[in-house]
């Protein structure tokens, strides 16, 4: 495990969006195994417009980003009984960590209420924060260099 | 697709990014009226897409992302090449941000304090910005750190003496977060065709 974590293939991806009033919405953001950082933040509520950013991260960062997944195990989850995606949004989380490749796909997920109520709290859960801890790294660390509110 | 991609000998992601424009672009702007078939899922072209199976065979995959229905509603935002980033400053190495430099701080205990954090850093320099986030789920550190400083001299500093050093009984791992350039090394099998630089390379000299 530990062997994998440091030299096995490494991609992330995140989205979370809905369409609607105010046309497509979303944030995305995307680890590359050649270290770079995509993030892209669309809101188009009072005419904001769209932040494309990318910056190369170093293997510490990435090495971080690994521990932090691996760390949530969801690896071992799946998304079968999740909520589908609706008409208030979806998520999406991709990732690529050794020899193993998740894409789960959900629907947006208000509080920990909808995670209660789901057919699978426990992996939901697990869902929930992570997907919260890594929008705090990659939040981190856009704002840091590039000196702008992510949000 | 991949024939197409015969000029990115030397810049490797380039290529891809070019495919990920044409296979997303367009379903961005107008995914309903788009006359080309469902865009290929986005990850399977840039990551598994044949390519990486030479390399560590086929994965374990799990969930609905790999279904076709899924595929093709999906909204990427990470297409195209209109990403802004700042300017690099010669050769590869650490990457200025907008205001100094960030370094990133690991192992960092969970009942660990900004004050420690500032109190062992702070020697190297003025810290300009302290990130010390929290596990959304206990609340307590996350384990990692981001510090910024004003001046490149004072984050290598803090990177020299610091990396290895122990915090509240744990040893801490310091480096640079960002980087002028991707990352080499064995990773990087993905467009791993021999480039011109490394042909090129002339045997040593003898004497």
């Amino acid at each position: 495990m530990a062997n994998e974590d440091d030299n096995g293939e490494f991609y992330l991806r995140y989205y979370v969006g809905h369409k609607g009033k105010f046309g497509h919405e979303f944030l995305e953001f995307e680890f590359r195994p050649d270290g770079k950082l995509r993030y892209a933040n669309n809101s188009n509520y009072k005419n904001d417009t769209i932040i494309r950013k990318e910056v190369y991260l170093t293997p510490a960062v990435l090495r971080e980003c690994r521990r932090i997944i691996g760390d949530s195990e969801i690896m071992k989850e799946d998304d079968n009984n999740w909520p589908e995606p609706d008409r208030v949004g979806r998520q999406e989380l991709e990732i690529v960590m050794g020899n193993e490749h998740i894409s789960f796909t959900t629907s947006k997920i208000g509080s920990l209420v909808d995670v209660q109520s789901s057919a699978d709290p426990e992996g939901l859960r697990i869902f929930y924060y992570l997907v919260q801890d890594l929008k705090c790294f990659v939040f981190s660390l856009i704002s840091l260099h590039f000196k702008i509110k992510p949000i | 697709m991949q024939g197409a991609a015969a000029e990115g000998e030397a810049v490797d992601f380039e290529p891809e990014d070019d495919d990920l424009m044409d296979e997303d672009g367009g379903a961005e702007a107008d995914a309903s009226a788009s006359p080309h078939a469902p865009p290929l899922p986005k990850l399977k072209s840039a990551i598994t897409g044949g390519a990486s199976s030479s390399l560590s065979g086929p994965k374990k995959t799990k969930g609905r992302g790999f279904l076709q229905e899924t595929d093709a509603n999906r909204n990427t935002g990470l297409s195209g090449s209109d990403f802004e980033s700042l300017a690099t400053e010669g050769g590869p190495g650490p990457q200025r941000s907008i205001e100094g430099w960030i370094i990133l701080v690991t192992g960092v205990h969970e009942e660990a304090q900004e004050d420690d954090l500032q109190v062992a850093f702070g020697e190297y320099g003025e810290i300009k910005n302290l990130h010390l986030n929290l596990d959304r789920r206990t609340g307590f550190v996350k384990g990692y750190a981001l510090i910024e400083y004003e001046h490149a001299e004072e984050a290598r500093n803090a990177i020299e003496n610091l990396n290895g050093s122990e915090l509240l009984t744990q040893t801490l791992s310091v480096d640079w977060a960002f980087s002028s350039g991707p990352i080499n090394g064995p990773m990087r099998r993905k467009n791993a065709r021999p480039t011109r630089e490394r042909r090129s390379r002339s045997p040593r000299r003898r004497y």
